[in-house]
């Protein structure tokens, strides 16, 4: 049900920045998946990557190299490269959640209700009215 | 009447004739099954056609109505079900390989509801693999490959009710259904220039419907007009135990009267300045003529504007935790990587990162939102922009790429299930269709119905169709 690419926003935003990160280099090699049977795709210099703080390239680093350590076995290189690039896609969109103003007490919706309690307003606006001289035809 | 008016005739007509025994149902759906065994497998609009159970169900429509017993206006009326909608015995594959052999031995709330009204399923309509929850890259993310635009076959219909939109636009069935987690029905409606009604989160049950975002999904019609969506909407609304989001039986219900909506209220027009940061120049064009009716036959106008922050964000990770819930044992078998598209097979896994802080944070986001947006609503019944900023995209496209761009109305429209409904507005330069949607208050699906039938009343681009052999 979803009309859209999940990482349209971000992609673009990628693009804009056009930053150049390593981010493998803060990562300790002991953390990369035993699991993996495919040596690491090398880390091309990419417009692709967006332009984060040390902690979110960290972030990101960390989720990529998660997958790999169930995962690993499963993916082509290609793939793996793929899986890093959207790794650090999903990285923005954290950030700027994060950096939005929640108060303590605002609660999560944990289920969505939508707020209908207002249709007793506009149930009530179905008894046929006159129509405004703004709706007649021509 | 020529054949070709035939498949495009509204509801309320087709209705008419049945009731009246002008119209026989079976021969309406023996033309309805020629036409789309013909030319819906050039556009990949159907997963499979259903010509036994609809034959039979015509049949007793015709029984029933010929002793006395006509059950309404779609007593009798052929449509088509996106195939993530549960029926009885037949395959529901929800457009993907690993659940290709996938049968449930019942109905989902929907088709129920359909076959209480006495309407005929003359087929499952095709649609994105998972809906799209996934990720897509492609156009041909789907069992049936690309969904192929009647208005020109090389681009799409847009996604995930990527068939229904095909079938309504090429008179392949009076109506289809079709579902919304994000655009999944506003862009196929836009792109393919039919009219859609994406209802109040929790108006329409899900129960038998695949889940893609449980707290995000909804079900909702894709017919010839606003008016036919109503009559559609009004079979399919209200409150189901077996799905604990539909909105309570006192407000669950919806009815509908075409004479009376009319004239129910002055609705105040919201015209919003921000929901797009930049569109074509043709759907620019069609929007602004567009909007001179708008400015002319309701009764206030006025400038509105969407509230801003990280809600794309937060629609985006609230769809990613919860499709990685609802398809964990896919992901972690492996078997998604029997999923077509590229970014699809492997999305799955970014999206089981998540951490629960950062979706319940999304999901305080998403309660603000709503707060803010019903403060919006206090000043408009309905909210008016382009359904999408682009007419159809070419096949190919590569749409993370190259189909990317903001969609503030669409996440806040979803993260807090408003209701929509997207109507055709006129052309692109390329004679691609332009959809304008109007978007209410939560509970208030009259008022976009309302809203949309007052522009269909003094335009006629829901009456254009695309010349097909």
């Amino acid at each position: 049900m979803n009309g859209k690419s999940s990482s349209s926003i971000s992609r673009r935003e990628f693009a804009r920045r056009a930053a150049i990160v390593s981010a493998l280099s803060i990562v300790p090699p002991s953390t990369i998946s035993a699991n993996s049977s495919n040596p690491e795709p090398a880390l091309e210099q990419s417009s692709d990557i967006p332009s984060l703080s040390p902690e979110s390239q960290a972030e990101a680093v960390a989720r990529y190299q998660a997958i790999l350590a169930v995962y690993g076995s499963r993916f082509s290189d290609t793939q793996k490269s793929d899986l890093r690039r959207l790794c650090f896609a999903a990285q923005p969109s954290l950030d700027r959640l994060r950096a939005y103003t929640i108060e303590n007490g605002d609660g999560p919706a944990l289920y969505l209700k939508p707020l209908v309690e207002r249709e007793k307003k506009t149930g009530a606006a179905v008894i046929p009215r006159a129509p405004s001289p703004a709706m007649k035809k021509p | 009447m020529p054949a070709e008016e035939i498949f495009y005739l509204p509801l309320s007509e087709l209705a008419k004739r049945i009731e009246t025994k002008k119209l026989s149902p079976v021969e309406l759906t023996q033309i309805y099954l020629d036409r789309s065994a013909k030319i819906g497998s050039r556009l990949n609009a159907y997963a499979r056609l259903t010509p036994e159970i609809a034959l039979d169900q015509a049949k007793a429509a015709e029984k029933e109505i010929q002793h006395g017993h006509y059950r309404g206006p779609l007593h009798g009326i052929p449509y088509a079900a996106k195939d993530l909608l549960a029926v009885k015995g037949v395959p529901t594959t929800w457009g993907a390989k690993p659940y290709s052999d996938q049968v449930f031995q019942y109905d989902a709330t929907v088709i129920e509801h359909l076959n209480r009204v006495g309407a005929i399923l003359i087929g499952k309509a095709a649609m994105i693999e998972l809906a799209g929850g996934m990720g897509y890259r492609f156009a041909s993310a789907s069992l049936q490959h690309a969904a192929k635009n009647p208005w020109d076959t090389k681009c799409w219909t847009c996604g995930s009710s990527s068939g229904s939109g095909a079938i309504v636009a090429a008179g392949l069935a009076a109506f289809a259904i079709g579902t919304e987690t994000w655009g999944s029905i506003i862009c196929p409606s836009a792109f393919c220039g039919v009219s859609g009604l994406r209802p109040t989160y929790g108006r329409v049950s899900r129960y038998g419907a695949m889940a893609l975002a449980p707290s995000m999904d909804k079900i909702g019609p894709l017919a010839r007009s606003a008016e036919d969506c109503a009559r559609v909407f009004a079979a399919i609304a209200g409150h189901d135990p077996k799905d604990r989001s539909t909105v309570p039986i006192d407000k669950g219900a919806f009815t509908y009267s075409p004479s009376l909506d009319l004239k129910a209220r002055p609705l105040r027009v919201g015209w919003l300045a921000n929901a797009w940061k930049k569109m074509d120049p043709g759907v620019t064009k069609a929007i602004l003529a567009s909007e001179k009716v708008v400015r002319r036959y309701f009764a206030s106008v006025k400038s509105a504007a969407l509230p801003e922050g990280p809600f794309e964000d937060a629609g985006n990770i609230i769809i990613a935790a919860e499709c990685a819930a609802s398809f964990q044992a896919l992901i972690r078998s492996g078997r998604v990587s029997e999923l077509t598209d590229p970014l699809g097979q492997i999305a799955g896994y970014v999206n089981e990162q998540y951490s629960a802080a950062d979706y319940l944070r999304a999901l305080s986001v998403r309660e603000i939102l709503q707060k803010k947006m019903e403060a919006l609503f206090d000043s408009f019944e309905v909210l008016v922009a382009a359904a999408q900023p682009i007419p159809a995209s070419p096949l190919e496209t590569n749409l993370e790429t190259d189909l990317a761009f903001p969609d503030p109305l669409g996440a806040i429209g979803n993260l807090c299930g408003l209701p929509a409904l997207s109507v055709p507005c006129g052309f692109s330069e390329n004679n691609l269709p332009v959809g304008l949607q109007f978007v209410g208050r939560a509970g208030d699906d009259f008022g976009v119905i309302q809203a949309a039938r007052t522009f269909q009343l003094h335009t006629d681009w829901h009456r254009k169709h695309p010349k097909l052999t």
